[in-house]
C-alpha cells in the first residue's frame, strides 16, 4: 500500500466546538486502494475527523489534501471556511459519503437519489447516468426498489441505496460514517456484505465504525482515536491482537462485551 | 307564476346586477394577486430572517414582527394613500411652481395622480401582499427550519451549490411543513379582500349594500324594501364556495408535497 499514491492526506487537524476540543492534531493518510478503519469510543472525534475530509466540518488548524490537492481555507476560527466554493464543490463531488442516518432525500425516489448528483452536480449525460444508477442499485441488491421512496424501504435497504448513491458519482474515496450503527443487527448484515464487496474491489475507503469484526476483516489500516488524538494505529493484526496502549486494550475489552 | 319568473330574470340581469357580478372579479384578482405577492414577500422575508448576515436578519425580523401586529385595515388605507402621495410629491418637484399651494394637496393640479380601479386594485394587492407576506414569512421561516439538517448536509456533501441546496432540497421539502400554515394565511387573505371597498373599489360587499338597500323609482314607486339579507347571503355562499375550492386545492398540493416525506405516513 505504501507504494500506491496517497489519495487523502490529513495533516495536524484541530477542531473545537466552543471550548470543547474534539480533534487535537490528527494526521492520517489513505493510499489508493487502501481501506482505513477509524475506531474509538463515542466522543473520540472519529466522526468529526471523517467530516473534516469533505469540509462538512471546517478545522481550525491543519490541512486536508485530496489526490495531492490541498483544500484552500480562509478566515479566522471559528469562521473558517473553504476559500474557493468551486474547488470544494468539485472535491466533494469526488467523495462518496455515506451517513449513519442514511440522509437519502426523502422527496425523491431511490433512483432519483442515485441520479441526482451525477446529473445536477457532475452534469453527466442522462442516459449514461440512468444506466450507471441501475447498475449500482443492482450491485447493492435493491434494483427492485428503484421506483420506491426511501421511506418505503427498510433501514438496511435505505443504507444500501445511500451506498449506491455514493458509488454512482465514481468517487475517488468512499467515506463511511458509522454506516451500520442505526440498523438492527439483522439488517446490519446486508449492509456489511455490500461494504465487504466494495473492499474486495479495491476501492479506497475510510470507515468510521463500531463493528470491530468488520474493521478487522476489511481494513488494511486501523486507527484508534482517543480524546481527539490518534492513540494507536497499525494493521488489524497489530491493533487487535497486540494492542500496546492501555486505553486500546480497555476499549477492545469493552467492545468484546457488547 | 310566469310573471314572477320574468320579473326575477329581468331584475337579476339589469345593468346594476351585471356590474355587481362583474365586481366578483376584483375580489378574485385581489386574492390571487395578493396571494402571489404574499408568497413572494413571504419567501423574501423568511430568507432575510434566516440569513446569517445580522443586518439582513434584523430587517427580516422587523418586517415579520411589526407588520403582523398592525391592523390590516389600517395598513390597507395607509399604504395606497402614502404611495399615491409619494408619487405626487415626486411629480410635484418638477411639475409645480416653487412654494405654490401651501396647505393643499396636491400642491398644484398638474401633480394630481389619478388612480382608477385598476391602479387601486394593484395597490390593494400589494397591501395584502405586504400584510399577509409577514404571516407567510413567519410560516415559511419555521418550515425551512423544520427540514432535517441531514437532508441539507447530504446535498452539500455531494457538491451542490448553495442555490441547488436551497432550490432542489430545502424549499422543495419545506412545503409539507408550511402548507397548513399557508392555508391559514390564504383564507385570512381571502377574508381581507372584503376591505377592497375602502379603496374606492365598488367590490362585492359594497355592491351588495347598494343593491340590497330599499329601492325606489320615480315612475314605478317602491321596487323592493330592505333586501340586504339576501345579498349578504349570496356573499356568504360565495365565500364558502371559495373556501371549499381553496381547501380542495390545498389538499391536492399537500398530496404532491408529502410524497415520500417521512411525516406522510402519520397522516
Amino acid at each position: 500500500m505504501q507504494n500506491a499514491a496517497p489519495v487523502v492526506e490529513i495533516d495536524n487537524l484541530h477542531k473545537s466546538y466552543g471550548p470543547l476540543e474534539v480533534l487535537k492534531g490528527v494526521s492520517l493518510t489513505a493510499h489508493e486502494g487502501e481501506v482505513v478503519a477509524l475506531i474509538g469510543s463515542s466522543g473520540s472525534g472519529k466522526s468529526t475527523l471523517l467530516r473534516c475530509i469533505n469540509m462538512l466540518e471546517v478545522p481550525e488548524q491543519g490541512s486536508v489534501k485530496i489526490g495531492g490537492e490541498a483544500i484552500r481555507l480562509s478566515g479566522k476560527p471559528p469562521n473558517r471556511h473553504p476559500a474557493d466554493e468551486g474547488q470544494i464543490r468539485r472535491i466533494r463531488s469526488e467523495l462518496g459519503m455515506v451517513f449513519q442516518q442514511f440522509n437519502l432525500w426523502s422527496h425523491m425516489s431511490v433512483l432519483g437519489n442515485v441520479m441526482e448528483a451525477p446529473l445536477h452536480v457532475q452534469k453527466r449525460d442522462k442516459v449514461e447516468v440512468e444506466a450507471a444508477a441501475l447498475e449500482m442499485l443492482g450491485k447493492v441488491g435493491i434494483l427492485d426498489k428503484a421506483a420506491n421512496y426511501p421511506s418505503q424501504l427498510s433501514g438496511g435497504q435505505q443504507q444500501r441505496a445511500a451506498i449506491a448513491r455514493a458509488l454512482c458519482i465514481n468517487p475517488r474515496v468512499m467515506l463511511f460514517d458509522e454506516p451500520t450503527s442505526a440498523l438492527d443487527p439483522e439488517l446490519e448484515v446486508e449492509v456489511v456484505r455490500v461494504i465487504r464487496l466494495l473492499a474486495e474491489e479495491g476501492r479506497t475507503m475510510i470507515l468510521v465504525t463500531h463493528d470491530m469484526d468488520l474493521a478487522r476483516t476489511i481494513a488494511h489500516k486501523v486507527v484508534f482515536l482517543h480524546l481527539g488524538k490518534i492513540e494507536e494505529e497499525g494493521t488489524p493484526a497489530e491493533v487487535f491482537d497486540a494492542p500496546k496502549s492501555r486505553r486500546l486494550q480497555q476499549f477492545l475489552r469493552a467492545a468484546d462485551h457488547t | 307564476m310566469t310573471e314572477t319568473f320574468e320579473f326575477w330574470v329581468s331584475y337579476l340581469t339589469n345593468g346594476r346586477h351585471l356590474n355587481w357580478y362583474a365586481s366578483f372579479q376584483y375580489t378574485v384578482i385581489a386574492a390571487l394577486l395578493g396571494g402571489a405577492f404574499a408568497l413572494l414577500f413571504g419567501i423574501g422575508g423568511a430568507a432575510l430572517r434566516n440569513s446569517s448576515l445580522p443586518p439582513l436578519k434584523l430587517l427580516g425580523t422587523i418586517y415579520i414582527n411589526m407588520v403582523r401586529g398592525v391592523p390590516d385595515v389600517l395598513f390597507f388605507i395607509f399604504f395606497p394613500l402614502a404611495f399615491e402621495q409619494l408619487v405626487e410629491l415626486v411629480i410635484a418637484q418638477s411639475a409645480c411652481p416653487a412654494g405654490g399651494g401651501a396647505g393643499v394637496w396636491p400642491p398644484c393640479p398638474e401633480a394630481n395622480w389619478f388612480l382608477g380601479t385598476g391602479e387601486y386594485l394593484l395597490l390593494a394587492s400589494v397591501s395584502l401582499g405586504i400584510v399577509y407576506g409577514a404571516f407567510t414569512a413567519n410560516v415559511i421561516s419555521g418550515a425551512l427550519n423544520s427540514v432535517p439538517r441531514g437532508q441539507l448536509e447530504a446535498a452539500r456533501a455531494f457538491g451542490m451549490t448553495n442555490w441547488q441546496v436551497l432550490s432542489r432540497v430545502h424549499i422543495r421539502q419545506m412545503w409539507v411543513y408550511a402548507l397548513p400554515g399557508l392555508s391559514n394565511c390564504w383564507l385570512l387573505l381571502i377574508k381581507a379582500t372584503s376591505l377592497l371597498s375602502l379603496l374606492q373599489i365598488t367590490d362585492i360587499v359594497r355592491g351588495a349594500n347598494l343593491l340590497g338597500a330599499p329601492n325606489f323609482s320615480r315612475t314605478a314607486g317602491v321596487i323592493h324594501g330592505d333586501w340586504r339579507w339576501g345579498y349578504y347571503l349570496a356573499l356568504l355562499l360565495f365565500y364558502i364556495l371559495v373556501t371549499y375550492l381553496s381547501e380542495k386545492a390545498f389538499a391536492a398540493i399537500t398530496r404532491w408535497a408529502s410524497r415520500g416525506m417521512p411525516m406522510a405516513e402519520r397522516v
